[in-house]
């Protein structure tokens, strides 16, 4: 007996997997001085593999293989192209990064490349199994490029909180799933999704709703949800700047993806247990990652902080229409404009902070001041990534917010309204600290310290990163249309 | 399954531990003759007829010294340890199959301890416990040469466990085409009945002649013989991880040395040589002589495989503790993964044909 | 299905010895005061757990749990202790001051997972055991429907390997790199 494999679907996964086995062959024989070009083959690779995806969504329709488990369609390659686009920003923003300190160059974008290729495999997962283990491959080797900067005690913090609280997670989640398979029998989405209906009927309802929070808090950590946050801040400083980029935009995308798609398409006879859940996590996210990332000094652990309170913002939809009862393709559309429109600005933030990190040779907001006086470009950039990110028009952040915000009107209901005032004045505290960044390096005086006249301009990939993201960042919140195109695709499977 | 089943089931493991434990005290004697003969001496030749009874008065006065418990022991794990070593070893032998399967009564009768599916697999399995003899031996003698012997012991049985695993995979794939996929040893056994040519018995041994030799140098270094026994390199180590240990636990681990010579050689020619194979002249001579002899063949398979251990024991020098590993590693893995590699395309290519000719 | 008929069956009794063996392992594991013995309790929790799938006649599943497990990632653990510090007796730094508070979750954990473990399932029989899964079918699972995961566990165990060797490699000066490189 065989399966049809249908090459062109999973043609992104076999370039991909071609790529990494090149890097790592150059790596052997490339000596060191020419370790570059493993980054110049990386980036090609991912681009060319978002040739196929094109191709794939001109041709549109839905491909299933292997009984269905593994499902390329117009939501998974949505997903994909964000995942890819994501990872080829974090690969531009890396090179400079990588090759100024000595840093393994071969190995960061192999295991770069390798969790790219988790997150496309997770995209398409349409049973228990694939999931998992495409989640494990997009986080396990980040455990690893936490730490990459060996020399420092906090890189090594940041690797091993991670790594100890993800596979707590992941042991956890793990749990849940093997109740669901108990329960049901089935490894496959469809399957569980049949057979969901009687177990959550008789005694084995408390199994059940065990097995959902246990996945829940799986995802949690994953998408570093409150409660389940501790690791974040301290990882996303610990680590080397495009790795927390990645953990904040890629990671935490393939966390929500894997979440939504298990909840929406397993689990929707199971969501009087886990709608509640997520309406705490989204408001205690949103509340606390605000609350905190107020008080913080250092640029990159207000972004952490921040990441943590948009993971709220981007439950929002799905846990107001589930607890009002509603359809879901609303909210599920919306969350995948959010999580779009998220990773975009997200990564301009952090290659910002790149640069600006470079500029200034600090990491503390003080240190920024007046920034704007003797860069002016970058200056700009870090208002427009800022601002967006606290959802001023005309830039993407407000379309973002605006699809979060009607997607939870349409669902209605008490416990909705409620959330949404508390999203709302959590979006006006979130605007207070992202202006305070703008505010210093615009309106502060440079400090007499300060490094203006240092001609180090970004190397060319981190512009181009920055110039992307930038650029998009201004178009979709101009063309807002363009961020739902992805909305509309993703409503074909809440449909299907 | 009535008595006589049940009997049948427990004089087939009788039969194999009565096997082994006779095989033993020949190899011991074997071992000192052969090697006595190679470097020009006489050997054992007091006790009983060419010093055959040597092995058995050696073990009667390990039997009956002290047991010494040095202070720093712990002490459960000391007295486990020498346990550890004989059962794994015991138990390996059990899925090799000794002879051709004959009715006796009705009843089909297996010459083999135990015909699981997943033999190969088995095999692997207790091979790989073995290294816990050694380990906790170490540990537990509260000393530091058992400690540093143990520490090489357990590096060296991993790093050769891998080459015997991937050879093991080449043969298995090999006699899949013919048996129909089987990891279990009478399957292989009965994969390689028959000749090629109609001269050339059909062994394994001959299209998978690089996976014999990677197969043959790593049970060497599995048992611990030389030139790879490091574990217990007398002038860096004093006796290695059992420094430490006298009387009859002493003697077992050298009970489990030479058991799993055995077995491992067995299981050598099981896999290679064609196993209990041969011919058996059905109808020609006596009928019990016909069902006797494939347990000869095994037998004389088997030794001609420790004879090469013990050969090359008598002419080589020990390796240097890297060229061990750099051996391990650098050559036997990736020479096993390469013959894997060449093997499967020349299997699938025979099954299926080449790429593009579908 | 009552109490005697429940005890009539021998394989009733293997199985509660079997568990009864996991669990005490288990918990020495986490209480033992040395971590050698700790590492050793682990081989009886694994070598019990494949004692139960050899009663659900998963023969493969339980060799490759004793070949994978038992005799590769635990000797690697040991190894990994002696070649650090191989402490007899009781090892201090292996306690905890908080040892109640993770005793109270640990028992309020298990107390939770049983309830509704057994609420869901207590009703339900084993069936489908008897003889052993052919492996040829496991086989063509794995490369036929599960293919995919199958081959993508290849590249997370690729990742963990390479990425754990290069953090836990000494790094070489420059120097030494380009020395290495003139060779």
């Amino acid at each position: 007996m065989g399966f049809e494999i249908d090459y062109l679907a999973i043609a992104p996964e076999l370039i991909l997997v071609a790529t990494i086995v090149m890097v790592l062959v150059l790596d052997f024989v490339l000596p060191r001085r020419a370790k570059y070009f493993t980054a110049i083959a990386s980036v090609l690779g991912v681009t060319f593999a978002a040739l196929p995806l094109l191709i794939l969504a001109v041709d549109g329709g839905s491909r299933e293989m292997f009984d269905g488990s593994y499902t390329v369609d117009t939501f998974a390659l949505v997903l994909k192209g964000l995942f890819i686009v994501a990872g080829y920003l974090v690969l531009l923003m890396s090179v400079s990064y990588i090759e100024g300190d000595r840093y393994y160059q071969g190995e960061y974008y192999f295991l770069i490349l390798c969790s790219i290729l988790g997150s496309l495999v997770m995209a398409s997962s349409r049973d228990l199994i694939v999931l998992f283990i495409g989640l494990e491959l997009t986080t396990a080797p980040l455990f690893m490029l936490a730490g990459w900067r060996k020399g420092d005690m906090k890189s090594n913090e940041a690797s091993l909180k991670y790594y100890i609280l993800g596979v707590l997670s992941t042991a956890l989640m793990l749990f849940g799933m093997s109740l669901v398979f108990g329960l049901t029998g089935e490894v496959s989405f469809d399957g569980i999704r049949e057979g969901i209906g009687d177990a959550a009927a008789g005694d084995a309802s408390t199994a059940l709703g065990l097995a959902v929070l246990l996945i829940i808090v799986g995802f949690g950590f994953k998408v570093s949800a409150v409660p389940f946050h501790f690791w974040a801040p301290d990882t996303y400083e610990g680590a080397p700047t495009p790795v927390t980029a990645y953990l904040s935009v890629n990671s935490k995308a393939a966390g929500f993806v894997g979440m939504l798609i298990l909840m929406y398409l397993a689990l929707p006879g199971a969501s009087n247990y886990w709608a509640p859940a997520l309406w705490i996590m989204a408001a205690a996210s949103m509340t606390i990652g605000n609350l905190a990332a107020l008080r913080q000094q250092n640029i990159v652990r207000l972004l952490a902080y921040s990441s943590i309170a948009q993971a709220g913002f981007m439950l929002v939809p799905f846990a107001a229409a589930a607890v009002s009862g509603t359809d879901l393709s609303e909210a599920f559309s919306a969350t995948v404009v959010y999580l779009v429109i998220y990773s975009i600005m997200n990564l301009g933030a952090f290659a910002v902070v790149i640069a600006g990190a470079r500029k200034t040779g600090t990491g503390d907001i003080d240190g920024w001041a007046g920034l704007g006086s003797y860069d002016a470009r970058l200056g700009v950039l870090a208002a427009v990534f800022f601002f967006s990110l606290a959802g001023i028009p005309p830039l993407a952040g407000w379309f973002a917010k605006f699809v979060m915000f009607r997607s939870v009107m349409i669902a209605g209901g008490v416990s909705t309204v409620a959330l949404a005032v508390i999203a709302a004045v959590n979006s006006v505290i979130a605007f207070y600290y992202y202006a305070r960044v703008v505010k210093s390096i615009w309106l502060d005086g440079a400090p007499a310290t300060a490094l203006g006249d240092r001609a180090d301009t970004p190397a060319g990939s981190l512009r181009l990163a920055l110039i992307i993201a930038g650029v998009l960042t201004v178009l979709v919140g101009i063309y807002p249309t363009l961020a739902s195109v992805f909305g509309d695709a993703s409503r074909v499977l809440a449909a299907g | 399954m009535d008595g006589v089943d049940i009997l049948i089931v427990v004089g087939r493991v009788l039969a194999v531990f009565v096997l082994l434990l006779v095989t033993t005290i020949f190899n011991v004697w074997l071992e000192r003759k052969t090697i006595a003969d190679m470097q020009n001496r006489v050997g054992p030749d007091r006790a009983g007829p060419f010093g055959l009874l040597q092995t058995v008065a050696d073990g009667l006065k390990l039997f009956f010294k002290e047991q010494i418990n040095p202070s720093k022991v712990e002490y459960g794990m000391f007295v486990l340890a020498p346990f550890l070593a004989v059962i794994p070893a015991l138990l390996l032998f059990m899925v090799v199959p000794f002879g051709r399967p004959f009715t006796i009564g009705g009843r089909e009768v297996l010459l083999q301890g135990a015909d699981l599916n997943v033999g190969v697999l088995f095999i692997l399995a207790m091979s790989s416990l073995a290294v816990y003899a050694v380990v906790l031996a170490g540990w537990s003698s509260g000393s530091k040469y058992p400690l540093l012997g143990a520490v090489r012991a357990t590096a060296q049985a991993i790093s050769y466990e891998a080459a015997i695993g991937l050879s093991i995979v080449s043969v298995v794939m090999f006699s899949s085409t013919r048996a129909g996929g089987t990891l279990s040893l009478a399957g292989i056994v009965e994969s390689q009945a028959g000749t090629y040519l109609g001269f050339l018995p059909r062994w394994n041994l001959f299209p998978q002649v690089v996976a014999f030799v990677i197969f043959f140098l790593a049970i060497i270094a599995e048992t611990n013989r030389a030139p790879f026994d490091l574990v217990e390199a007398e002038q860096e180590l004093v006796g290695g991880f059992h420094t430490e240990y006298s009387g009859m636990r002493f003697a077992m681990y050298q009970l489990a040395e030479y058991m799993n010579i055995f077995s491992m050689s067995a299981i050598c020619a099981t896999l290679f040589l064609g196993g209990w194979n041969g011919p058996t002249f059905d109808g020609q001579i006596p009928a019990w002589v016909s069902a006797v002899l494939p347990t000869v063949w095994l037998l004389i398979k088997t030794y001609a495989v420790i004879f090469a251990f013990f050969w090359i024991r008598a002419t080589m020098p020990r390796l240097r503790y890297d060229q061990l590993m750099q051996i391990g590693w650098k050559r036997l893995i990736p020479a096993a993964l390469v013959w894997l590699i060449l093997s499967t395309v020349a299997i699938s290519v025979r099954q299926f044909g080449l790429p593009w000719s579908a | 299905m009552n109490l005697g008929d429940w005890i009539s069956q021998p394989v009733n009794w293997v199985f509660t010895l079997l568990a009864l063996a996991s669990a005490y392992s288990g918990v020495r594991v986490v209480t033992s005061q040395n971590v050698i013995r700790a590492a050793l309790f682990l081989v009886g929790a694994l070598a019990s757990s494949a004692g139960l799938f050899l009663l659900l006649s998963a023969e493969f599943v339980a060799l490759t749990l004793v070949l994978v497990y038992i005799g590769a990632v635990i000797v690697l653990f040991l190894f990994g202790i002696m070649i650090t510090r191989a402490p007899l007796g009781r090892d201090v730094a292996l306690d905890h001051k908080r040892r109640a508070p993770a005793a109270i979750t640990s028992i309020i954990l298990f107390a939770v997972l049983s309830w509704a473990s057994i609420r869901a399932f207590a009703g339900r029989e084993v069936t489908g055991v008897g003889d052993a899964t052919d492996t040829r079918l496991l086989g063509e699972a794995l490369l036929g429907r599960f293919v995919v995961p199958f081959e993508v566990v290849s590249f997370l165990l690729l990742a963990a390997l390479i990425g754990g060797i290069t953090l836990a490699r000494k790094d070489l000066s420059p120097a030494e790199e380009e020395a290495r490189e003139a060779t």
